[in-house]
């Protein structure tokens, strides 16, 4: 047990931070929210020769085989400087290639990625918006050597600069023990694919994608027939834990500028930072982010010990959620007006950082699970201990 | 970064819950129950056979004192090694640890003499401190304490009062904070001296709690019935009771507090309560309706939980930078602040699950659990007092830890 940094992962993240206070500015943010493509490929290839996008994907397909932990340190960066960057996309869904796609697959698709000449995304949710396999409808039907998938996927990120799209299938009625999902990896130039952009607060890419009658060939399954909630839901906790460590770190930085403002701006012949009803909701806001860290680290060390992080995910989440978005709000209310000038940086932070809570899973719908894992489950919880209750816990 | 517990860490924590599960009879159970003025039970504290034949055992295992050196009578292991076994033994009401013994500043600042003649019998609750720190006049404001102590040849006159001296009434001695030099800044002019509570001069009054009619059931938080208030008549003590240089009192005083707002007590008070609520509610309803099936309460518990993992990791935090030989910024008071104020929106929670049936004291009838989560009510607020208002703590977040300036 040590929350601190090793010397290892304090590197990791002074060299992320490093770079991107140099290669990717507020302007760069500011451009590619007007930006076709919303990512600077220039930007992508420098982050894959720093080795973020192979990081955590197995060495044999060009990546570096470091735990989560690690990539959560450097997601926490991309988001304390914005960096438009498709990153979680990319590394979730090439992690669940890498966990469970067939091998030729792995070595088609996985070293482009780890160069940064591939962008990957991944499809789950449709009209009901709740992160449950009950909510996928989108039928595949077997037809020869291929599939043909019909249907609309909703919230998709970065859809139109990735290369390939994991797409979440019902290709059976859900049973007792079996959700009955089935997991395509869709090449997204495919015949039949098509998007509407949505309009987001962050005004980054995300699409609504339309399958008509899209036909992917037999190999192009990730995991067997019928078998992939279980995945898809690994890369959901995952995809999880990494975006709070996004919003953690652009939420720090957000509470950074607010007190440096408070120390700058006087009122009252003194600067607002040397008031105690200011001096408070910044003490709170440390708190909340330094809670949230926390809870986020453990969900990603569980994790990389080869557990479920379901719950840990599920607990980071909720609270970063709530928290962040409380703390960006304060942060915008120490500013007062030039805080929601369009002209005025801050508001990079606030649309995103609001954006971000709005995905992958709400507070109530983490919560919920959260219940489960401690209501519906027989034995006696014991604080520090996993929950669902295991039988030598 | 490793959030996880060694294998030999894990077998200790098993090892703890064998002998607890082995020596908890209903019989040490009842003398609890009976000697614990609503809180627990400590080593020395009580008059039990039963309870210090246990602390005796407990003591033998090496259980005690653990993350002291050898010699002052620790065991030289780490403070995780600690935490889990106090952790432990908290769950069952028992005491284990030196959180607000003076123990952890008598090592930082204390003679080599005041070390050997202090530490053990601290360790083994031979001896105990009352703490002398808040007075009618100093509060949250401690450092305008009055309490004076004046040299007089080899010893020092003490003259004052002091506020909720705790257990005045069975501490073997006093920690008091007085007022060696009245013309210095207010912070400087401060010492601590360390002596018995049967020096002539001392009178103690109690000052009953809201907790004492009916007593509160042990194990809730700040069930304590009685404290104190003690009053300093030309006490005569010897100059050798100084603890640190004189006039370094506010220094020692401040360093010992941060110490003991770190480990398994100050945190567990305030999140059993999380444990206690999810487990009663798993296990009972009433007349058919469960409140573990009402989607209100279940969004409420699991957000509770959430924020209780949050105390707890920040307790681990505090003890990563302790045993990596750093000092706290604000860690310390974060760990004071978030604690305390889970346990009270904790606490109000669980009286909105229970509605009128959270009303009911120890010994009503239809009372939950014997009324704990009511006298909670009356303790938990408590926590968040008591060591330093969570106010005051988040003064020193801010200006410790992001740097704000005073003015």
């Amino acid at each position: 047990m040590d929350t601190t940094l090793t010397e290892e992962e304090g590197m990791i993240r002074e060299i992320a931070r490093r770079f991107l206070e140099a290669e990717c500015p507020p302007k760069l943010v500011r451009a590619m929210e007007k930006d076709p493509l919303g990512y600077p490929p220039a930007l992508w290839k420098q982050a894959a020769e720093l080795g973020w996008q192979g990081m955590s994907l197995p060495e044999q397909y060009g990546g570096s085989a470091l735990p989560l932990v690690y990539l959560g340190l450097v997601m926490e960066e991309v988001g304390r400087a914005l960096a438009p960057l498709p990153l979680l996309c990319t590394v979730v869904t090439a992690r669940a290639i890498a966990s469970a796609g067939p091998g030729v697959m792995r070595t088609a698709i996985l070293p482009g990625v780890a160069a940064g000449d591939t962008v990957l995304t991944w499809a789950f949710s449709e009209r009901d918006p709740r992160l449950l396999a009950e909510t996928v409808k989108m039928g595949a039907v077997a037809d020869g050597d291929s599939y043909v998938l019909n249907g609309a996927k909703m919230f998709v990120e970065n859809f139109v600069v990735a290369d390939h799209c994991l797409v979440a299938c019902r290709t059976a009625p859900a049973s007792a023990g079996n959700a009955g999902l089935t997991l395509f990896l869709v090449d997204t130039k495919s015949a039949g694919l098509s998007q509407v952009p949505l309009v987001t607060l962050a005004k980054d890419k995300v699409s609504e994608v339309i399958f008509t009658n899209v036909r992917v060939p037999k190999s192009s399954m990730v995991g067997e027939l019928h078998q992939g909630a279980p995945i898809i839901e690994r890369l959901l906790e995952e995809a999880t834990a990494l975006l709070c460590a996004q919003m953690l770190g652009a939420t720090r930085k957000d509470s950074e500028m607010a007190v440096e403002w408070a120390k700058y701006r006087k009122a009252f012949n003194q600067p607002i930072a040397a008031f105690q009803s200011i001096q408070h909701m910044c003490a709170d806001m440390l708190l909340w982010i330094d809670g949230g860290n926390l809870l986020t680290y453990e969900a990603l060390w569980k994790m990389d010990q080869g557990f479920s992080g379901s719950v840990e995910a599920s607990q980071a989440k909720a609270f970063c959620n709530e928290k962040c978005e409380a703390v960006v709000r304060i942060c915008q209310g120490i500013h007062g007006g030039i805080g929601f000038m369009m002209e005025f940086d801050l508001q990079l932070w606030y649309r995103r950082v609001c954006t971000w809570t709005m995905r992958l899973g709400t507070a109530y719908e983490h919560r919920a699970k959260v219940a489960n894992a401690l209501l519906d489950h027989p034995g006696q919880v014991i604080l520090g201990r996993p929950v669902p209750v295991t039988e030598n816990a | 970064m490793d959030f996880g517990y060694s294998a030999d860490q894990e077998a200790l924590r098993w090892e703890v819950r064998s002998f607890i599960s082995a020596h908890m009879t209903d019989a040490v159970r009842a003398e609890m129950d009976e000697l614990s003025e609503g809180f627990g039970v400590s080593p020395g504290r009580h008059s039990g056979g039963l309870i210090n034949g246990l602390f005796k055992k407990i003591g033998a295992r090496g259980w005690l004192g653990i993350s002291y050196p050898k010699e002052y009578g620790g065991q030289g292991g780490d403070r995780l090694t600690q935490y889990i076994v106090e952790e432990e033994f908290a769950r069952v009401n028992i005491s284990l640890g030196l959180g607000g013994s003076g123990a952890p500043a008598i090592l930082a600042a204390g003679t080599e003499e005041q070390r050997r003649h202090f530490v053990p019998k601290l360790i083994s609750g031979e001896y105990s401190f009352a703490l002398g720190f808040t007075e009618p006049h100093a509060g949250a404001d401690l450092a305008s304490l009055q309490c004076r102590a004046v040299r007089d040849g080899d010893e020092y006159v003490i003259n004052g009062q002091k506020m909720y001296t705790s257990s005045a009434h069975m501490a073997t001695h006093i920690y008091l904070m007085a007022r060696t030099n009245p013309n210095l800044p207010k912070h400087q002019g401060i010492s601590i001296f360390l002596f018995p509570m049967d020096t002539p001069g001392i009178t103690v009054r109690p000052l009953w709690t809201i907790q004492n009619d009916p007593p509160a059931p042990i194990g809730t938080t700040y069930g304590t019935p009685r404290t104190n208030e003690t009053f300093f008549d030309n006490v005569r003590i010897p100059a050798s009771c100084m603890l640190g240089k004189e006039n370094e009192g506010w220094r020692v005083g401040a360093m010992g507090l941060n110490l003991d707002r770190v480990g398994a007590a100050r945190y567990l008070i305030s999140v059993r309560r999380d444990e206690d609520i999810v487990n009663f509610v798993k296990q009972n309803s009433f007349d058919g309706y469960s409140p573990a099936r009402d989607p209100a309460i279940r969004d409420k518990i699991a957000e509770l939980w959430i924020e209780a993992q949050v105390c707890r990791l920040m307790t681990m935090r505090s003890m990563s930078i302790v045993e990596h030989g750093g000092n706290f910024t604000y860690e310390g008071a974060a760990e004071k602040i978030w604690a305390p104020e889970h346990g009270v929106r904790t606490t109000e929670a669980i009286s909105q699950m229970l509605g009128p049936y959270g009303q009911l004291l120890n010994g009503s009838a239809h009372a939950v659990e014997r009324g704990v989560f009511a006298h909670n009510l009356m303790g938990a607020f408590q926590s968040g007092i008591n060591h330093g208002s969570t106010q005051v703590m988040r003064d020193q977040v801010a200006r410790r830890g992001l740097d704000m300036p005073r003015k």
